[in-house]
């Protein structure tokens, strides 16, 4: 019998439109984590400064982690 | 010994490879992405400066209209060699006399290293030598110019990218439908579909992993194209043709400019990534998801 241990983590429902498990969420944090600071650099930086762009693709992150 | 152990026992091998060959390159261009280092510079010492690299990057026009020109040309190519490839497959699914000669020469592109590909459609295609251009003018009085006019550079980049690389298409989708179960079919005849409804409800869907398959392997080369390019038309006339891997090239080899080209790899793998992503997140996922709802 297979040790459940071993299983991989079960997909699951977040505010995402798809199912995901931990890796999937990782990798869509760090995708927007990318994404918001080229955004901010090219259209934001001149009036807002890049560190609170950093902040905000933190706390994007963590959320898509912890609820998507 | 525990199964998992044996497991990793014979992963290792493949693992350290990865590691050595995929893993540390990409973490060294990911350090080089965060320095200025230029050989023939005023100090050619590699010199950590933050992410100034992509700022610069955000405001390159050239790097912007190669991405532009990358993502133009991956689609058109891609689109076209998934259209052709699975009409070839449909024709080599029906028997035909000269089956096998005719599928043999079809395969024969993908043999040939895209180097020589790109120097083959250069003597086709250069003004003043080759047979097309010369043809095309004396019969039907058309001026075909591929150092001279852009549309028509960039289309034959497209179209020579389409010649080499639709038999890959070919033989995957060919696989594909060879393996496909009849039943399916059978039983949307029984039922009375034509061949629209029969190919939009059954093939499609059954296709669509094979389908999805290809278009990230083919999408992922298109967008690091360069060899073929470079012979054919050099990335001219002008910047027309300067795809993103030309681009990088120039910025990197020519230009030295070892920090900012890494940048721009980065950024370049990065938009690759996403974008397979999306298109699984779009066709497959979101489709497993409505399928358990």
């Amino acid at each position: 019998m297979a040790d459940l241990s071993e299983l991989p983590p079960e997909p699951r429902r977040g505010f995402l439109p798809i199912h995901t498990n931990g890796f999937d969420r990782v990798f869509i944090a760090v995708v927007l984590f990318v994404a918001i600071h080229l955004f901010w650099m090219r259209f934001l930086e001149a009036s807002v400064p890049l560190s609170v762009g950093t902040v905000l693709s933190v706390i994007v992150g963590a959320v898509v982690i912890a609820r998507g | 010994m525990r199964s998992s152990t044996v497991g990793w026992l014979f992963l290792a091998p493949t693992l350290v490879i990865l590691f050595i060959f995929g893993v540390l390159p990409f973490l060294y261009v990911l350090v080089i992405g965060f320095t200025q280092w230029n050989s023939f510079a005023a100090d050619p010492t590699m010199q950590y400066n933050g992410v100034e690299n992509f700022r610069r990057l955000m405001f390159d026009d050239q790097f912007l209209y190669s991405l532009w020109l990358t993502l133009k040309f991956g689609f058109f190519a891609v689109a076209s060699q998934i259209l052709l490839g699975y009409l070839l497959a449909q024709l080599f699914m029906r028997d035909f006399p000269g089956k096998g000669f005719f599928r043999t020469v079809h395969t024969l592109p993908l043999v040939i290293a895209p180097i020589a590909v790109g120097a083959t459609w250069r003597l086709l295609l250069v003004p003043g030598l080759g047979p097309v251009p010369y043809y095309l003018n004396q019969w039907f009085g058309y001026e075909l110019n591929i150092s001279r006019y852009i549309d028509q550079a960039f289309v034959a980049t497209v179209v020579m990218d389409i010649w080499h690389w639709t038999p890959l298409v070919t033989l995957t989708l060919l696989a594909a439908l060879a393996s496909l179960p009849k039943e399916p079919f059978e039983q949307a005849q029984i039922d009375g579909a034509n061949r629209f409804q029969i190919f939009w409800h059954v093939t499609l869907p059954l296709l669509k992993p094979a389908i999805l398959a290809t278009v990230f392997i083919r999408l992922m080369d298109a967008l690091r194209t360069v060899d073929e390019v470079w012979m054919l038309t050099g990335g001219g006339p002008g910047a027309a043709t300067r795809y993103i891997g030309l681009h990088i090239w120039r910025v990197v080899f020519p230009k030295t400019d070892y920090g900012y080209g890494a940048a721009m790899s980065l950024i370049t793998l990065y938009l690759t990534i996403v974008m397979c992503w999306l298109l699984y997140a779009g066709l497959v996922a979101r489709r497993d998801l409505k399928r358990a709802e």
